[in-house]
Order: structure tokens, then C-alpha cells, then sequence
């Protein structure tokens, strides 16, 4: 198993964005086996997988919301042993990372406004107005301002998943995690979140892991992506070493997939 | 992982009321906790009451407390209507009927109007909750507040209690007043007694002492609500089909622990001196 790198080597003396070795969980049966991936500052990880294949899981696993068997995550500086997490350590690293669930996963009772501004009300000590500054801005970056005093409960899935992506950028995270970015979007309106998506990545350059059953975000971020197979990952490098991997469920995978 | 709407068999899974000691503990960590931020809520330096958190309070308080009080008024004048006749039918073979006012008002402000204010919240609010919370469960919300190093208990549970501590002795004083206007229709209107009479016995048989103790009992039963609810919705997996069993048990448990807190109550009162 090779480990997937950028395109251009990473500075030795920088830490990576997201560094995961060995992870082997969940902790009483596990599902997933010796997982590891390695997102540089700025770089973008693809994980494909089938449904049921464990992808939700590795967030969870990766965010430390399930205790697995073994293994260690590191997003930027901060570390965490994923079987047995120590509160501070979880914490460092939660501070580090925005995360984007499959089903946006906002508070439903808040309204956009109040979902973004939550993490900055949390974590920073400056003032309401200038949270709410914030919170604003990162709405408007996502394209749905004109929706902040709206809950999520009123808007689209579209709309949703766009104000999921602007809190999980409120703290200015190293690393954006996003389990299954077109759920539930019809065609056009996954291309308008992925377009959105690549503007802010470009803009703010923080590393980005994508975990996703649609073979198309290898297509469209082919530098590095991992394919997982019933809790493996069995192929790891660019796009163009999958298309001509030796493994035939991966060829077969990103073939049939990527086709259509 | 959240189970598909489609694959949710809420209705055909028995609600489980698993071991009663691991119940307590994870009530008594969720009151301390909800303790700590309801003090938190209430200090003087203003990040700790995040606007998120004071409004979500009035939020509450409008659908917890003012949403009830239709309910609540209703239930009341029939209460203090339904207490008078029985009251008269028991002391007419002594011909006591006409101090039957009297026993209205004793008991309607110690306990039947906050027994009765609390079983109308359990019946409206308690299954709300903890369906509410179940399903933020399952649909990933309380997973993403975690992440974000957000207290679900700060964000969550603390404007619900709070809303629920302000709400319910608001509710039994409104509670208590419409009882007592019912056992006057009921005797003036009804039985044919005159208003001042009932008057002079309402005056004579409540006590500021009898108010104050239905006005704890109730604030008791507001925490017990809170945290009963909360904890069987946040405690559930993330299946979409244990949001209606959490929300079956809430109410069960919300119900048991609202009329053993009553017993225990009454039991100490009666038997310590000075307190009946």
C-alpha cells in the first residue's frame, strides 16, 4: 500500500494537514483495518468507497467520536491516540478541523446565522457584533446570506449543505472534512456546491478530505485519492495509477463510475 | 450511518427501559452539568450567556410555557370544578357541603395544581423533547456540535430547563387561580352558594405556606422533566427508529418521576413537624 502524497513533496519541517497511521477500529469489532492517509497543508484527499463500506465510519473513527482499536490521528500540530483519546488532545485537534456531515447535520432549532456564529461564540472572545461580522461574511461566501435568518428547516438542500460548509470554515480550520458532499443534491446542484467548494479551497488553502461514493470527485480533485474496500483501503495514489491499478474491484469501481 | 427514513420501523420497536442504575447516573451527571451551565446562565459576565443560548431560552419558554397555557387554563377550571362536586358529594350526608371551598383551595395550591400542570407539560412536552433531541441524534446534529467542542448540554438542554423552571410555577399560579374560579362556579353557580361565603372559606383555608409549597413542588417537577427528557433523547443511538422509543420512555419515566418526587415530598412534609 502506497501512502498518497501532493503533487509536490511536503516541507519536512511543516506538519501535514491530516496524518492518520494504522487505524483499526471501531474498538469491539472492528470494521475498518489499518487505515492510513495523509493530507498535506492545502492538498485535497479523495476517499472513494461503495455504501456500507466504512467511509461514515472513518469520519467518526478520524474525529474521535467512535474509540477504535488502534491507531493515531494528527491534524496539523495536534495529535490524538484514536483507542484510548485523552479529552485535551480530542479537543487540540477538534479546534483544528471543520467538519461537514453527509446530512449537514446544522442545529435545526438556530437559525443560519446562528449556526455559524455557535463555534465563534465558543471559541473566540471577540465581541457579538463582530461575530456576527463574521458569520456573515462566511455566509455570503457560500451564497446564502440572504437566508441568515432563516433555519435550516426552510431552505434547500442545497442552501444547507452550503451553510454546513461556512461553519465548518468559521474557526479558519487546517483541515476541511466532508462525508459525502453531493447527498441528496440533484445533478446541477451538486455542481454548484463542488464550484463553491473549489472557489473556497483555492481562496483559504486548507486541506481538504472528501469522503464520497461518487467516483466524480476523484475526477475532480485526482491528485490523491484512496479506495476503500470493506474497511481496506486497497489502492492509494492519483487518479491515473487507479485507472490502472492492478486491483480489479478498483478498476472496475472507477471505471463504471467515473463513465457515467 | 443514519438509518434511512424509509428502513425506520419506530412503530413496531418496544421501547426498551433498560437497568435503572445506569439511568440515575446518567441523570445525575446531566443535572450537574445542566446545574453548572443554568449558573453559568445566570452570572454577570456576558460570554457566558451566549446569545444562542438566551434566546433559545425564550424560545422555549414560548413554546414550553406560553404554548401550555390554553391547555393548562382549561384543564384548571374543570380540575376546580370536578374537586367541588366531589368535595360536596362526600361531606353532603354530613351536612357539610358548604365547606367543601374550603378543601378546594388547600388542596388545588398544594397538590392538585402542580400534579396536574405537570402531567399536562409531561403529556405536551416531555415526548417533544426527547424526540427532538433523539432525532438531532440521528440526524448527526449532536455529533457535529461535539466536533465543533460545543456542550450539547450548554446549547441544548440548559434554555429547555431553564424555560421549563420559569414555565411550570408560572403555569401552576395560572393554574391554581382558574381552579379556584372553577370551585366558585361550582358552589355559586352550580350548588347555589353565595360568593361571599366561598370567599371568606378560600380565605380562611389558604395559607401563603400552602401556595409556596405547590410553587417547589412545581420547580421540582420542572427539573425533573428537563432532565428525565433530555436524557432518554440524548442517550439514544443514531437510528432513526429509536426516536419514538425514546420519546415513549421520556413520558413514562417524566410521569413515575414526577409522582414519586410528589410522594417523597408529601411523605416529608407530613412527617416533619412545622412543615404540614
Amino acid at each position: 500500500m502506497t501512502t498518497a502524497r501532493a503533487a509536490s513533496e511536503p516541507n519536512a519541517s511543516v506538519p501535514p494537514a491530516l496524518e492518520v497511521r494504522d487505524l483499526t477500529g471501531p474498538a469491539q469489532s472492528p470494521v475498518l483495518r489499518d487505515v492510513s492517509l495523509h493530507v498535506r497543508h492545502g492538498g485535497v484527499h479523495v476517499v472513494l468507497a461503495p455504501m456500507h463500506s466504512g467511509k461514515s465510519l472513518l469520519l467518526r473513527l478520524l474525529l474521535g467520536l467512535e474509540r477504535a482499536q488502534r491507531g493515531t490521528v494528527s491534524v496539523d500540530d495536534a495529535t490524538f491516540d484514536a483507542a484510548n483519546p485523552d479529552e485535551n488532545d480530542l479537543r487540540r485537534v477538534h479546534r483544528r478541523v471543520g467538519v461537514m456531515f453527509d446530512s449537514s447535520a446544522l442545529v435545526s432549532r438556530l437559525t443560519l446565522l446562528e449556526n455559524v456564529e455557535l463555534p465563534l461564540v465558543e471559541h473566540t472572545t471577540v465581541g457579538g457584533t463582530a461575530i456576527h461580522d463574521v458569520a456573515a461574511a462566511l455566509l455570503q461566501d457560500v451564497g446564502v446570506v440572504r437566508d441568515a435568518d432563516r433555519t435550516p428547516d426552510e431552505l434547500s438542500r442545497l442552501d444547507r449543505r452550503r451553510a454546513a460548509l461556512a461553519r465548518a470554515l468559521a474557526l479558519d480550520p487546517a483541515l476541511v472534512m466532508i462525508d459525502e458532499p453531493g447527498n441528496g443534491l440533484d445533478p446541477h446542484a451538486a455542481t454548484e456546491f463542488d464550484e463553491t467548494l473549489r472557489a473556497l479551497h483555492d481562496r483559504f488553502a486548507w486541506g481538504l478530505l472528501i469522503c464520497t461514493q461518487e467516483v466524480r470527485y476523484a475526477f475532480r480533485w485526482p491528485e490523491s485519492v484512496s479506495v476503500l474496500v470493506a474497511g481496506r483501503i486497497v489502492e492509494q495514489g492519483s487518479l491515473d495509477q487507479l485507472l490502472n491499478s492492478g486491483h480489479a474491484t478498483v478498476r472496475r469501481f472507477v471505471d463504471r463510475r467515473g463513465a457515467a | 450511518m443514519v438509518a434511512d427514513g424509509s428502513d425506520s420501523d419506530a412503530g413496531d420497536t418496544p421501547p426498551s427501559f433498560g437497568p435503572v442504575r445506569g439511568r440515575f447516573i446518567s441523570r445525575g451527571r446531566l443535572a450537574a452539568r445542566s446545574a453548572y451551565w443554568l449558573a453559568a446562565l445566570l452570572a454577570p459576565r456576558p460570554l457566558e450567556r451566549p446569545a444562542p443560548v438566551t434566546s433559545g431560552v425564550v424560545r422555549e419558554l414560548d413554546l414550553l410555557g406560553f404554548g401550555a397555557i390554553k391547555l393548562v387554563a382549561a384543564s384548571a377550571l374543570l380540575v376546580g370544578l370536578i374537586t367541588v362536586f366531589q368535595a360536596a358529594y362526600q361531606l353532603a350526608p354530613y351536612g357539610a357541603e358548604v365547606v367543601s371551598g374550603r378543601a378546594l383551595a388547600w388542596f388545588v395550591a398544594r397538590e392538585i395544581g402542580p400534579i396536574v400542570v405537570a402531567i399536562l407539560v409531561v403529556a405536551r412536552s416531555a415526548a417533544a423533547i426527547a424526540g427532538e433531541f433523539a432525532s438531532m441524534s440521528a440526524n448527526g446534529e449532536i455529533d457535529a456540535l461535539r466536533v465543533m467542542g460545543l456542550d450539547p448540554v450548554k446549547y441544548l438542554v440548559t434554555p429547555k430547563l431553564a424555560a421549563l423552571l420559569i414555565a411550570l410555577p408560572s403555569l401552576t399560579a395560572i393554574a391554581v387561580a382558574l381552579a379556584v374560579v372553577g370551585g366558585w362556579i361550582g358552589m355559586s353557580v352550580v350548588l347555589g352558594y353565595n360568593t361571599n361565603l366561598y370567599l371568606e372559606h378560600l380565605h380562611e383555608s389558604l395559607a401563603l405556606r400552602d401556595v409556596g409549597v405547590g410553587l417547589a413542588k412545581s420547580l421540582l417537577f420542572a427539573g425533573i422533566i428537563g432532565i428525565v427528557a433530555a436524557d432518554e433523547g440524548l442517550r439514544v443511538d443514531r437510528r432513526v427508529a429509536s426516536i419514538g422509543a425514546a420519546a415513549t420512555r421520556s413520558v413514562v419515566y417524566c410521569l413515575l418521576g414526577v409522582l414519586g418526587a410528589d410522594t417523597a415530598v408529601n411523605a416529608l412534609v407530613y412527617f416533619i413537624p412545622g412543615l404540614t
